[in-house]
């Protein structure tokens, strides 16, 4: 059980390394994509297209340090408050493979949703920074769940 | 397993930036020469706020230019020292 945890954790951490490079990448075109759209605007002398230009530089900007910053400290005190394990034998096995496994899918889907909302401001879309922020807020709610279904499941299952 | 789609997606991004990089300076020369046109019209026509405007054009158009190509790769220097390693 032991090998599959670590297994499925060496997946989701390779995706979770691809998956920040391409956060960051997306960041970049983000910017420029805005910036361009700030230059054309104020040759143009559209005003407000070059503050919500502006206005959008700034959400990529905190997009990105909550992506950065924000995510991996959530997660680790989501997990810290996580059941390892309840009881002993297999029952502990799983446990383990669980809060690892919901520990990981959860700091993905924060780091999913923050790309795609980033994703689509570099596409010239609004920068949607309310999405990162409800699948972040849905993901600790499971997160949440979890940690109360893991020691009642081993309870349900029989503990040592 | 997820390095070979995340080299494509790199190029791709990266030929993206400098596409846009590109555009930007086309914009932006093309945003001057109006400029330049819109001063000298003025100038022409004793205009005198035409010109005054069309010389806060071609500097804020400059200012523009220097952000994007001198904060945006800061932006992402530190950005990519923030980097986080994954937190499980």
């Amino acid at each position: 059980m032991n090998e599959v945890t670590s297994l499925f954790l060496v997946f989701l951490r390779e995706a979770w390394i691809a998956l920040a490079a391409g956060f960051l990448a997306f960041a970049m075109l983000a910017g420029i994509a805005q910036m361009l759209r700030v230059s054309s605007a104020s040759v143009l002398g559209a005003n407000l297209w070059v503050w919500e230009s502006i206005s959008a530089l700034l959400s990529i900007v905190v997009l990105g340090l909550f992506a950065f910053m924000g995510i991996p400290q959530i997660v680790n005190a989501m997990q810290s408050s996580l059941p390892d394990a309840g009881g002993c034998g297999p029952i502990s096995e799983l446990g383990t493979l669980a809060s690892g496994l919901i520990g990981g899918l959860a700091a993905l889907r924060m780091l999913k949703a923050a790309f795609a909302t980033m994703f689509s401001a570099s596409i010239g879309g609004a920068s949607s920074f309310a999405n990162a922020l409800i699948e972040s807020g849905e993901a600790i709610f499971g997160m949440i769940l979890a940690s109360a279904a893991i020691p009642l499941a081993a309870w349900f299952l029989g503990t040592c | 397993m997820f390095d070979p789609i995340m080299q494509q997606i790199l190029t791709i991004a990266r030929d993206a930036w400098a596409f846009m990089a590109g555009l930007l300076i086309v914009v932006a020369l093309l945003g001057g020469l109006y400029f330049i046109l819109q001063g000298t019209a003025g100038m022409a026509f004793g205009g005198s706020r035409m010109t005054s405007m069309a010389i806060i054009g071609v500097v804020g158009l400059v200012i523009i230019v220097l952000f994007a190509f001198l904060f945006l790769p800061q932006l992402g220097e530190m950005l990519k020292n923030f980097q986080p390693k994954p937190p499980f």
